[in-house]
């Protein structure tokens, strides 16, 4: 039983996360509390939706670098759909238009004119960085829909027997953005559904069929009859538009967005990384979204263990880096078990 | 034989300044299986190709069944009854047995897209019982089988189809003598039969002359020779293929050494 679920294309990392979460919550106090574990949510979950987009991508066997570009960019054309009077719903749907945009656009380089997706979508990566510099003017603006609304509510306390009416302020946000990201689990949320949905899409439809088919056999795939322009074209169209609403959770999480565009390229890739980590590979053909979702849960637990563990920052990426490292080692070994024991 | 199911006529195809086809004249008949022999580079893939819909040509036309055909694709030629094992197999070796058994022909629960695994699992079953193949698992990446084997879920997945013109690109290629016989006898099957008209890509002339009942050679992009297998013999095939290498050697001599040593 173990050995069948070690042989998992996941089991690996799911198996690594796990230790990783046990070491932590023994070695420290306040690893393993409801407070820290809303804690690591932001350092996990947007890069687990990124990590999705950029799984069927890889399966396709190509990849997307400007997801980093379009998280930013994607709040930077919502906040000017909002400015021109339009309401929140619309701006977000706009917002997403434009990042499936960025993937069509980026499909059709990679596939119409040929351009390998590694170079398009580094091209893409820094136009889009540059055009989101020139649109904000590199200034921050505030997140429409995400201010927080103070306002004042009676509580009853009862002290020594007596009943005592104190007022309290309590911070509200809107409903739309305790929906898109400022909820306390909508990103968990948000990022639960993604993984699941992609994992379905990958295994139980045709898109995903198709998907593993053209990663994995161009040639055969296409003799087969399989429509290779737009099965890669539509994911890089899902890529986009998952960091286009991962964008728009981020900034009206934080309320505001800043226009970092180095920011933006560590978080795309922190999303490879999670990937790649859980089981992804680059050459195409194989993948798993929940090797992804956990993959973005071993870096986000690992920073935040590092951290309470008083870890010097300075330490922090170097560690970091070699953990990627180690992980990607078991998964090899872990790999080659599998084809020993003939386990999908 | 009876009326022709596919005609070529006069097709022509180019790859930049290689011609792969120069002038190709072919027909089949209902129930036909037609032996197609000639050298690497000869062009059969080619043709094979163009018959399938995969690649277009570039002069000429098809007649299916009496009717001029263009075929804008694979799957465009797959709904007038076009199947084809092509050469390379087609398999993807990440996907199991079954999903490359239903590629581009995939069961699914509707009005959702959500595949029928289940009912495809079973049905794959069925049809590699019907061809004499025995797998242990269907559930496994093809990857993980031997090349015969993955040759016979090649022609399976093909043969299975509901087309009636049937493309076999070497189905004999990767295969050992009992796979090979296997497909042999699969092929004599649907010859009795003659439901289907089959066009297969061969290198043993013993093999082309056991399963076939007529004989197409094609040499440099052009059929040179036509005959029922029931009037030649392997001795004749290999005098012309011979004669052609022996011509092209003393031209190659010739103009590669003037002093004609």
């Amino acid at each position: 039983m173990l050995v069948r679920f070690l042989t998992l294309r996941e089991g690996s990392i799911i198996v690594v996360t796990l230790l990783a979460i046990l070491y932590f919550s023994l070695s420290t106090e306040h690893f393993f509390s409801h407070a820290n574990f809303i804690n690591v949510l932001p350092y996990f979950a947007p890069f687990a939706i990124l990590a999705a987009g950029e799984v069927l991508l890889m399966v396709a066997g190509e990849i997307d670098l400007s997801i980093g570009s379009v998280y930013l960019f994607s709040p930077f054309m919502f906040y000017q759909f909002n400015e021109a009077g339009l309401p929140l719903v619309a701006c977000l749907i706009l917002a997403l238009l434009c990042s499936a945009v960025v993937g069509v656009i980026n499909g059709i380089f990679v596939e119409v004119i040929g351009v390998s997706s590694f170079i398009t979508t580094l091209g893409m990566l820094l136009g889009l960085g540059g055009l989101t510099l020139i649109i904000s003017h590199a200034q921050p603006v505030a997140m429409p829909g995400a201010d927080v609304t103070t306002h004042t509510v009676n509580v009853t306390h009862i002290v020594n027997g007596q009943k005592i009416v104190l007022p309290e302020q309590v911070n509200e946000v809107g409903t739309f953005a305790k929906i898109f990201g400022a909820g306390a689990y909508s990103e968990l949320i948000w990022a639960l559904v993604i993984i699941l949905g992609t994992q379905v899409l990958l295994t139980l439809t045709r898109w995903g069929t198709y998907t593993i088919a053209v990663g994995g056999n161009r040639l055969g795939a296409r003799e087969a009859g399989i429509n290779v322009r737009l099965t890669v074209i539509r994911n890089f169209i899902v890529c986009s538009v998952f960091a286009g609403l991962v964008g728009v959770l981020e900034a009206t999480r934080a309320g505001s967005v800043t226009p970092d565009t180095a920011g933006a390229s560590e978080s795309m890739f922190r999303a490879v990384s999670a990937a790649v980590i859980g089981g992804t590979l680059l050459i195409g053909g194989v993948g798993t979204a929940i090797g992804a979702l956990f993959g973005a849960l071993f870096l986000g637990v690992l920073r935040d263990g590092l951290t309470l563990k008083g870890v010097n920052a300075d330490y922090l990426d170097f560690i970091l880096g070699l953990a990627i490292l180690g992980a990607m080692v078991v998964n090899i070994y872990v790999g080659k078990v599998r084809k020993g024991s003939g386990v999908g | 034989m009876a009326e022709d199911v596919l005609q070529v006529e006069n097709v022509a195809k180019r790859f930049g300044p290689v011609t792969a086809l120069r002038d190709v004249n072919l027909h089949l008949g209902k129930g036909e299986v037609l032996g197609l022999l000639g050298d690497n580079g000869a062009g059969k893939s080619t043709l094979i190709k163009i018959i399938s819909g995969f690649q277009k040509p570039d002069e000429g036309r098809l007649l299916l069944r009496g009717e001029e055909t263009e075929l804008k694709s694979v799957d465009h030629a797959r709904s007038l009854g076009i199947d084809c094992v092509y050469q390379d197999l087609a398999l993807v070796n990440e996907l199991s047995v079954t999903s490359n058994m239903f590629l581009r022909r995939e069961h699914v629960h509707k009005p959702f897209p959500i595949l029928k695994r289940r009912a495809m699992a079973r049905d794959t079953r069925k049809a590699l019982d019907q061809i004499g193949i025995n797998l242990p698992r269907i559930d496994v990446p093809v990857a993980r089988l031997s090349g015969g084997q993955r040759q016979a879920i090649a022609v399976a997945r093909t043969v299975t189809s509901d087309a009636d013109i049937i493309l076999l690109d070497e189905p004999l290629a990767a295969m050992g003598a009992k796979e090979g016989a296997m497909i042999l006898d699969l092929v004599a099957r649907l010859r009795a039969e003659g439901r289907v008209s089959i066009i297969m890509i061969a290198h043993n002339y013993v093999h082309v002359l056991e399963a076939c009942d007529r004989v197409n050679l094609i040499q440099d992009g052009e059929i040179t020779f036509d005959k029922p297998t029931a009037d030649t013999s392997v001795e004749e095939l290999n005098e012309i293929v011979v004669e052609e290498y022996r011509r092209a050697r003393v031209a190659a001599v010739g103009k590669d050494d003037p002093a004609g040593r």
